[in-house]
């Protein structure tokens, strides 16, 4: 993730660090996109966040790059405003969610998800055969009609893929927490990946379930 | 600082507001006073067209070339057109982008809410005394990319710079939030005549973030007129009249009477009276009968409620304000299923009707840069994405992402020597490419290279009105790379500029007629006040008067069978000339008669 380390004002031309607004002329400034999302925000780049600073940043930055503000402005502005805006929008996105930060900060790290990232993870092989065939029953049993059965069946499942994910994000911020102290352990990186890739296939198959309870009030 | 107005470009009515020393208000009618301009236009067959209630009348008259509700038919091709619609209106094509078929001519949705459009900046031009270029419209928070692309068009085709698109909820919670300085969570619960709405909003020190929103752009309070119209007035009737245009638009208006009536009272009275078609039906009609008959239509609003709320993380309990926005939130029943849903009882102090024009001229006053006190976060309704491999959904943007949102894409060649890429964009929420709504396609053109070998990385921009922007980057030569959009459902530019030169034209056209109309009119006076001269008072022709006076006449008569009002004007002055010592001598006689044969110079 390499950016400039300095860059010229399209206005003044004054040449300062990336930063939203120039530091002479405080003209809004385009952020080069490879900036890191921790840096877009104006938050300590760490694995653990305050929730409650990044909203506040989260809303303060709003509030002076909005496309809202420009509308009277020079195209650069808009343009400024438009793109550092969506920057903005997807820095807060993916470091409000857990799993999606903890993404985030592998790939800064230089690691990637496997591509064996849709393989079922050792770990939750027999949850996914479980929900899998509650899935086909349900399917059948509203076939046949059996409404009520369908939907406790469904809501059963729910809660259990919901148990499940809420102690591996448990287990995600537990060893999020661990990287600053203990920044290069392997096997911390290993726990890490295979957290994510776990969380990761619980979400697709959470969506499966969803998918089929929307099914039920879209008659 | 130029003036930005709001407009509410709504299914059965459209309002236009501004802010009145920092007050949101309503433009009137300035004839009737009535706030709602009625989205109806009524095509005439000799080539005028009418706009609001004038055109709303004509309704049960002219139905086929009365064009009611076109907003549900914005930004939607011909496959979506349903059975009810071709009963109602004549269209031109099978496929492709709708065009509805009037006195011979083609008119697309955009052109046809352009005439609203028009309508509505004269309102405000006569009543502010300037010139209005600038306008925030309004569109339903679950409209997707054509059929806000659809809304821009119209507004450009009114001549309109359409500095943003505003969902209409979230304009109703900027009324609401600037009327009781709100913080929380609020559920704003929008049915109005042909869209339903359901966005959730945290309010907090002026910025009004949406957390989610869902919906139904084909579900309104027309749908309940068209139930009940079904149900308590047609059901009686022989199957042919049921198919009857003129039958079938009264039905529904006389339908439309009676909800409303039963949102206060306990029972109406449902007459349908059209003597030559041998149609006479009268019945009572309670509330009761009529909840009965629509529940499941107010039911069908609940599900993207509670779709909203789960993909917002929250549950009914957590909303600490419900508000209702739109004319249908006015029936007694849709208070209490969203009442009941939400578990406390919803918000109705603002007019229903007007608080989503006030809205949009809040948003406008912001965006004029003379307020920057609230700020509006919101989001993109559905996710975007682009088929891929086996005709997979590949999504890139999800829904509910907060606008603008900006993604890349890397795309490469599958062969060697491939001098372009297919990309198909799509917005939906189904696994199959199939099942998603096509918004466009495009091709990246590419410099012929071994396969695998070129890089292109395409941006899809979703900006701050929920409209897709898409732009292509040759990562090798770094050369921005212009893409050429071809929207599955919309116009092209191309075809948005032949429109506008048209209309150019046809404003030329109309005014030219008009003239012609006027020209004839007045020569026709003239004529028939000549001819009764000559007819009653030919002993007062003077020598030698009469033959150049007949010449005058038989020009001018020949100049009025043409098409030039220039030359019928002339040939008025003409012949007006011609008999002004005849007509003098005529009005003296007349005086004197009266003065009993008095002469003039006498007096």
């Amino acid at each position: 993730m390499n950016h400039p380390d300095t860059v010229r004002c399209w206005r003044c031309s004054h040449e300062h660090p990336p930063a939203l607004f120039c530091p002479a002329c405080q003209a809004i400034q385009v952020l080069p996109s490879q900036i890191d999302y921790f840096r877009v925000l104006g938050i300590p780049r760490r694995p653990v966040v305050n929730e409650a600073e990044l909203t506040r940043r989260y809303y303060d930055l709003s509030r002076r790059l909005h496309p809202d503000l420009y509308q009277t402005g020079t195209a650069e502005e808009k343009e400024a405003s438009l793109k550092n805006t969506a920057l903005l929008n997807r820095a807060y996105r993916t470091l409000r969610d857990l799993p999606e930060r903890g993404q985030y900060w592998l790939e800064l790290q230089g690691e990637r998800l496997g591509k064996d990232n849709n393989r079922v993870p050792a770990e939750l092989a027999d949850l996914v055969f479980e929900v899998q065939e509650k899935l086909a029953e349900v399917r059948e049993a509203r076939v046949a009609g059996k409404d009520t059965a369908v939907q406790t069946e469904l809501e059963q499942i729910r809660a259990d893929l919901n148990e499940q994910l809420a102690s591996l994000r448990r287990a995600l911020a537990k060893n999020l927490a661990q990287w600053e102290s203990d920044r290069q352990a392997p096997e911390l990186l290993r726990n890490l990946k295979n957290l994510l890739s776990e969380i990761a296939y619980l979400r697709t198959l959470s969506r499966d379930v969803e998918k089929e309870s929307e099914i039920q009030w879209n008659v | 600082m130029e003036r930005i107005v709001g407009i509410d470009l709504g299914t059965t009515n459209s309002l236009i507001a501004f802010i009145d020393e920092d007050t949101p208000r309503v433009i009137p009618d300035p004839q009737t006073g009535d706030p709602l301009l009625p989205s109806v236009v009524a095509f005439l067959a000799d080539g005028c067209t009418l706009v609001g209630q004038p055109a709303k009348e004509l309704v049960t008259e002219q139905p086929l070339t009365t064009i009611q509700s076109v907003k549900r038919f914005m930004g939607l091709g011909m496959e979506h057109v349903t059975g009810d619609d071709h009963r109602r209106y004549r269209f031109a094509d099978s496929q492709g982008i709708v065009r509805f078929t009037v006195h011979g001519r083609q008119y697309t949705p955009p052109e046809i809410s352009a005439l609203i459009l028009c309508s509505l900046r004269e309102r405000a031009e006569a009543y502010l005394q300037e010139s209005i270029h600038k306008v925030v419209i309004t569109v339903p928070a679950y409209f997707n990319d054509s059929q806000r692309q659809a809304t821009k068009d119209a507004g450009k085709l009114a001549g309109l710079e359409v500095i943003r698109l505003l969902n209409e909820p979230t304009a109703a919670s900027l009324a609401y939030g600037l009327d009781k300085k709100e913080e929380g969570l609020i559920a704003v619960y929008d049915l109005g005549g042909g869209t339903f709405d359901i966005s959730i909003l945290r309010l907090h020190t002026g910025i009004f973030e949406v957390l989610s929103t869902n919906g139904d752009t084909r579900l309104g309070g027309d749908d309940i007129d068209q139930r009940l119209a079904e149900r308590f007035l047609l059901a009686g009737l022989p199957e042919a009249l049921q198919h009857d245009p003129r039958v079938l638009s009264s039905a529904q208006q006389t339908a439309e009477a009676a909800k409303r009536a039963l949102s206060t009272a306990e029972g109406t009275r449902l007459v349908l009276d059209i003597p030559d078609q041998g149609v006479h039906i009268s019945h009572t009609l309670t509330r009761r009968e009529m909840e009965d008959a629509i529940a499941d239509i107010i039911a069908r609003t609940l599900a993207p409620c509670h779709q909203a709320l789960k993909d917002a993380g929250l549950s009914p309990r957590d909303i600490e304000a419900v508000v209702l926005v739109g004319g249908a939130t006015r029936m007694p029943l849709v208070r209490q299923r969203v009442g009941e849903f939400f578990g406390r009882t919803p918000l109705a102090d603002l007019n229903p009707d007007e608080v989503v024009a006030l809205g949009a001229a809040v948003q406008a006053d912001t965006l004029s840069g003379r307020r920057r006190d609230m700020l509006l976060l919101d989001v993109v309704p559905l996710s975007l994405g682009i088929e891929t491999m086996g005709g997979v959904m590949s999504r890139l943007i999800e829904r509910n992402t907060t606008i603008p949102a900006s993604v890349k894409e890397m795309f490469t060649t599958a062969v060697d020597d491939q001098t372009a890429v297919d990309v198909h964009v799509l917005q939906g929420e189904r696994e199959l490419a199939q099942d998603c709504r096509s918004l466009a396609r495009f091709k990246i053109p590419i410099e012929p290279q071994p396969a695998g070998v070129p890089r292109v990385e395409v941006t899809f921009l979703v900006d701050a009105n929920g409209i897709l922007n898409v732009t292509a980057t040759d990562l090798r030569t770094g050369r921005e790379r212009s893409v050429e959009v071809k929207p599955s459902y919309g116009l092209t530019d191309r075809e948005i500029e032949r429109l506008l030169e048209e209309s150019i034209d046809f404003a030329e056209e109309d005014v030219t007629r008009r003239l012609l109309i006027e020209a004839r009119t007045e020569a026709d006076t003239m004529l028939h006040a000549t001819e009764k001269a000559l007819r009653h008072h030919a002993s007062l022709l003077a020598e030698g008067e009469e033959i150049p006076l007949l010449a005058a006449v038989q020009a001018l008569q020949e100049a009025r069978a043409g098409e030039d009002y220039n030359h019928i004007r002339d040939l008025i002055d003409a012949l007006s000339e011609a008999t002004t010592p005849f007509a003098q001598r005529i009005m003296d006689t007349s005086i004197q008669e009266a003065l009993g044969q008095k002469r003039l110079s006498e007096l």
